[in-house]
């Protein structure tokens, strides 16, 4: 198969990459660049815990084709952390205990951060809708909804937060 | 109080950094240069024998390195937690799922390839997914021990005096359905050969009872195996069966390559463990003013294909049948039966959420019949202090459920006002 000449910036970085079109985003993620702190949880897009900042939105990295993200922006969970320092959201997971086993945490933070750079002051109604789409079994969501409200205030007080 | 520098604390799980950075390595996430991609071929019927592989085409997919099935195991093709009665690779099979050959391959494309072309022979023997069927004497039996696996008896006082005595006596007949743990993280892992020591990285909620099953079946003394546990994706209870732990180990050591495997998700719905489904016949006796006299409680528990957790399962049902509540007069009786269904084992709570959903149910006909509050009846034969269990256990040191009793229901008129009182 023709291979895909793929550019795109994932955490700020510039990559380049040829690669059989036919991967997703996931694969090159993982398998390519060995960002694992992105999870396959079930690879038909139920349960979120590969998901990923493509330009501003929220994508499941299992449904989209690599190709797909070609000139374009990812932000993955690695992508938080400034040198060494965890971000409001990292550190308010944290705090309330919103980590358990941890497998859904990556998607949950990344999706914790979208709504707050669209939405800085979420309701718990906004929250829960902007983690719909990511399943935890352990947690049962009280504490990371607690968590990103907790963000959500930690980010107000903060500045210098950056923008996915 | 003493000040404590952990209890009354808030303490910080020491891998929640990683947790939340995405360092932390998970089995699938563990890189081994040059691993081996193993893929297993499982079973698309319930019950049958099997007669004969053919793997030959398949050997000769590019890729392809190593297919193994039963014959290649070295050491006894059996393993299990509590009953050792599940081969690694079956020569029988006795649930839809069940592993008849293991593929190595260089790449998935390849091992995916050669799954397609394995023969398999298999002569069908009739499938057992009812219970009440499975436990009939003329039933043919799906273990050569029987299928009735292990009964659990409980028994206190005279039940059938007390039915005659009682004002009220209750039947009611309950199911409850099977159920997948369904952690976020799927079954996966990596293995490899260190000089003459096999090592086995997986997620896992059992590393120890894992190397006593894996050197078992390998054929391996435990001092030259080890099982290493990844940072683990959630398991509830059904990560403390063997999954991909012997595959890994049969490939390395018959290889001598590192070797990697993990299940998408329709593999580990299909080949782990569930919640058992009960069949619960409860009949309650109560005087009139709702005081439980007697409860005579039959419980049958599909473990399906493999006993897994279940005889322990079926155990807890039974000295749990009656929930925190006081009963003079008990006859209880807790059959773990096997069929070819999908196999039960370990899920949060072990039997006990199955007792809970039939006993309580139970109470809230009772508290009808003899007309009191659903609250009321509970609080007429909650355990307290002192009192006795089923099993004759004497509590006399603290039971909180009184009060959580009552705090709930003031939670619940908090969080629900239009509820009104508690005999509405």
């Amino acid at each position: 198969m023709a291979q895909f000449h793929l550019e795109m910036k994932v955490n700020g970085k510039p990559i380049a990459l040829d690669i059989d079109p036919g991967l997703r985003l996931l694969d090159v993620l993982r398998d390519i660049l060995h960002l694992t702190g992105t999870k396959e949880g079930c690879g038909e897009g139920e349960c979120g815990a590969c998901s990923v900042i493509l330009d501003d939105e929220l994508v499941d990295s299992c449904l989209i084709l690599a190709p797909q993200a070609h000139g374009r922006g990812v932000i993955t969970i690695e992508g938080l952390a400034l040198n060494g320092e965890l971000d409001p959201y990292q550190q308010a997971f944290l705090e309330v205990g919103a980590v358990q086993c941890g497998y859904c945490t990556p998607g949950m933070i990344l999706a914790a951060r979208v709504l707050l750079n669209h939405n800085p002051k979420p309701s718990k109604q906004d929250i829960a809708k902007a983690i719909s789409g990511n399943l935890c079994r352990c947690t049962g969501y009280a504490k990371i909804v607690q968590g990103i409200e907790i963000a959500a205030s930690l980010k107000e007080t903060k500045a210098g937060v950056s923008r996915a | 109080m003493p000040e404590y520098n952990i209890i009354g604390k808030s303490v910080q799980r020491i891998d929640g950094p990683r947790k939340v950075s995405g360092e932390a390595q998970y089995a699938a996430d563990l890189d081994i240069p040059g691993a081996l991609c193993l893929k297993v071929l499982r079973s698309k019927v319930a019950h049958a024998l099997l007669q004969g592989i053919d793997t030959r085409e398949a050997l000769k997919v590019p890729g392809v390195v190593g297919i193994f099935t039963h014959v290649d195991i070295p050491g006894i093709n059996s393993y299990g937690i509590i009953v050792k009665d599940q081969p690694a690779l079956t020569n029988r099979v006795r649930f839809k799922g069940d592993a008849i050959a293991l593929v190595a391959a260089e790449d998935e494309a390849s091992a995916n390839k050669a799954l397609r072309l394995i023969k398999v022979s298999l002569q069908d023997l009739s499938p057992i997914y009812d219970i009440r069927e499975a436990m009939r004497e003329d039933a043919p039996a799906i273990h050569e021990t029987g299928n009735i696996l292990s009964v659990y008896k409980v028994k206190k006082g005279d039940v059938e005096s007390a039915f005659k005595q009682a004002d009220v006596v209750i039947p009611g007949s309950y199911t409850t359905q099977r159920v997948e743990h369904c952690y976020i993280e799927t079954e996966a892992g990596v293995a490899y050969m260190d000089n003459d020591m096999l090592v086995i990285k997986a997620g896992t909620q059992n590393p120890h009872y894992d190397r006593r099953d894996v050197a078992r079946v390998l054929g391996l003394a435990m001092n030259k195996l080890r099982i290493i546990q990844t940072t683990t994706g959630g398991g509830f209870g059904g990560k403390l069966d063997i999954s991909v732990q012997c595959f890994l180990g049969l490939a390395a050591l018959k290889l001598g390559r590192p070797v990697k495997i993990a299940y998408d998700r329709q593999e580990s719905f299909v080949a782990t463990g569930k919640r058992h489904p009960f069949f619960i016949d409860y009949i309650t006796a109560a005087n009139r003013e709702g005081k439980l006299l007697a409860v005579k409680v039959r419980i049958v528990g599909d473990t399906g294909a493999y006993a897994s957790y279940g005889p322990a399962t079926l155990l807890r049902a039974a000295v749990h049948a009656t929930g925190p509540y006081e009963v003079p007069n008990v006859d209880i009786e807790a059959f773990c039966v096997y069929t070819n269904n999908p196999f039960s084992g370990a899920m949060r709570g072990f039997g006990t959420p199955q007792m809970a959903f039939a006993c309580e149910s139970q109470l809230d006909l009772v508290a009808q019949a003899v007309n009191i509050s659903p609250l009321e009846i509970r609080r007429r034969n909650i355990f307290q202090k002192g009192s006795l269990t089923a099993t004759q256990q004497k509590l006399d040191v603290s039971v909180g459920i009184g009060k959580t009793l009552e705090a709930a229901w003031e939670k619940a008129l908090q969080v629900m006002p239009g509820l009104g009182d508690e005999n509405k």
